[in-house]
């Protein structure tokens, strides 16, 4: 895991305010999530989570403050350039956001139509599958969306946001809704996107997600980043300052301690 | 007061300027629509079944009534100032010129206005739009401009078809009051026609299929996050296009008549 001030940052945020029917949900957060690393920002209900990630994906036009994506300004690029953006980037919704007169295989499909229109449709078909059953999706692909439970729906949104291999991934809570099987599978999906050295920028309510998964851990606080670093140096600083996931972490103690204990286990597994 | 009148004087003008652009936009993206392989075409072939084919009943049961009850009236009238030769003209002002487009924009902003704008409406709320923009795919022209183009060619589409209708009624009637062969009231129909009437009728719908469109999809866009805003804005949808229809019509026909 690549650790180091000399990480090049994928997407920063630089004193962005943001609002939303008049309420001010963002004011003054600067983050910058490491290119190549999973950052997860854990924060209470109305902190400011899902603003955050859709301010950095440029789904949301800041107030003020500033998104830059590989040194270039997110709101100064021009069609082409968010184009090509948008072909390297997924975003798993925290609702799935599934277009509804759409079926799954066409969800799950239109990343593909839209930047790999040349792969032909019988591929996309098929990469689409692929993907699917990665996360445990067996269902019809001719299905709608309402067709579907919601944990089925958030599989489906993940398996949208990754189909065509993005480099960024931006996930809103991707295991909510999800049982425990299927969010075994994201995790899966998780850790092979961490092999692959994709830039994950989470947002989530779950400690088990962050303790697993998180290179860089933020907390956000009141629409501002109150801390982000590595697990350990997060862990350590906030505790003060917060309480719930933030505590439970805490309450497991060391990540590394664990890992070696692990190993040690396995080790007398083997004998 | 004076800086209560003067604020919502700023907001008035910053929402005209808002939806001057979101015009500009999507005649701007209905430039590019045709020029690139895309993915949008399904869209406007659903939106033309929608609003052109799926309309085809109504309007026409509407022209025929409508043909029916002009030749009717004016059968009853004209006799009685000795201006029974002014029937085809009556007809052909009021059905081609007038009341075809009319109409027409009625229903499909009735049929298509209110879906349309409920439809963009539920899925700003659902964040399809957003789905949308993430995926690469621009809500203007995706989800805009085949609507935009759809009901722009199905309204100039039903109102040829509501002309051929109004006289196919008014036709019916004449074979009761007074019968006459197919070629003669189709001949004397032709000979009244003339290409500023198709025009006028023409523009008319044109003008009217845009203003149905643009409010639709703009009224969509206008809901914000709860779905209790998803009906108002299919009323607004309606309301406002009935008005500017209304107001589009009185000037057009000035402009011809002046």
């Amino acid at each position: 895991m690549p650790e180091g001030d000399s990480l090049v940052p994928a997407i920063e945020l630089r004193d962005v305010t943001a609002s939303s029917g008049g309420f001010q949900i963002l004011s003054g957060a600067s983050v910058a999530f490491p290119e190549g690393l999973c950052s997860v920002v854990m924060g209470a209900a109305g902190s400011g989570k899902s603003t955050l990630l859709k301010v950095a994906a440029g789904l949301v036009v800041p107030d003020s403050g500033a998104v830059s994506v590989g040194g270039s300004d997110l709101a100064r690029l021009t069609r082409k350039e968010e184009l090509s953006f948008r072909a390297t980037t997924g975003f798993v919704f925290q609702d799935a956001a599934l277009w509804a007169d759409t079926n799954i295989l066409g969800n799950v499909a239109m990343p593909l139509r839209v930047h790999k229109p040349w792969m032909g449709e019988s591929t996309i078909a098929e990469a689409a599958r692929v993907v699917l059953h990665k996360l445990g999706y067996d269902e019809g692909m001719a299905l709608r969306p309402a067709e579907l439970s919601s944990g089925e729906q958030k599989l489906v949104s993940i398996a949208r946001a990754v189909v065509n291999d993005p480099a960024v991934v931006f996930m809103d809570d991707p295991t909510s809704n999800l049982d425990e099987d299927a969010a075994e599978k994201v995790y899966e999906l998780l850790a092979e996107l961490k092999q692959k050295r994709r830039t994950v920028i989470i947002v989530a309510n779950s400690s088990e997600l962050a303790y697993r998964f998180a290179d860089r851990l933020g907390v956000i606080k009141g629409g501002s980043m109150a801390a982000f670093g590595t697990y350990d140096e997060t862990v350590g600083r906030a505790e003060a300052a917060l309480s719930g996931s933030l505590a439970r972490l805490r309450a497991r103690g060391s990540r590394a301690a664990a890992r070696s204990d692990g190993a040690e286990n396995s080790q007398r597994g083997d004998v | 007061m004076i800086a209560t009148l003067g604020r919502s004087a700023r907001l008035k003008a910053a929402s005209l300027l808002y939806s001057l652009g979101f015009f500009y936009n999507v005649l701007k993206e209905t430039a590019r629509f045709f020029s690139k392989s895309q993915v949008g075409y399904k869209v406007l072939i659903l939106q033309i079944l929608f609003t052109g084919y799926e309309a085809l009943a109504i309007n026409a049961i509407m022209a025929i009534a409508i043909g029916a009850a002009i030749n009717v009236i004016g059968s009853s009238l004209l006799p009685q100032f000795g201006q029974s030769q002014l029937m085809y003209s009556i007809l052909i002002i009021v059905i081609t010129r007038e009341l075809g487009p009319l109409l027409t924009a009625f229903v499909i902003t009735a049929r298509s206005g209110t879906a349309i704008a409920t439809q963009l409406g539920t899925m700003v709320v659902n964040h399809e739009i957003e789905a949308y923009i993430a995926v690469g795919l621009n809500p203007i022209s995706y989800l805009v401009v085949p609507r935009f183009i759809g009901v722009v060619v199905s309204m100039l589409v039903l109102t040829i078809y509501f002309n051929i209708f109004g006289l196919l009624g008014s036709f019916i009637v004449v074979q009761v009051i007074k019968p006459t062969p197919i070629l003669e009231y189709l001949g004397a129909l032709m000979s009244t026609l003339t290409v500023g009437d198709v025009a006028s009728g023409l523009t008319k719908a044109l003008v009217f299929g845009i203003v149905v469109s643009v409010v639709a999809t703009y009224q969509g866009f206008s809901v914000n996050r709860a779905s209790t805003e998803i009906p108002v804005a299919g009323i607004r949808a309606v309301g406002l296009s009935f008005i500017l229809i209304i107001v589009a019509d009185v000037l057009l026909t000035l402009v011809q008549y002046a």
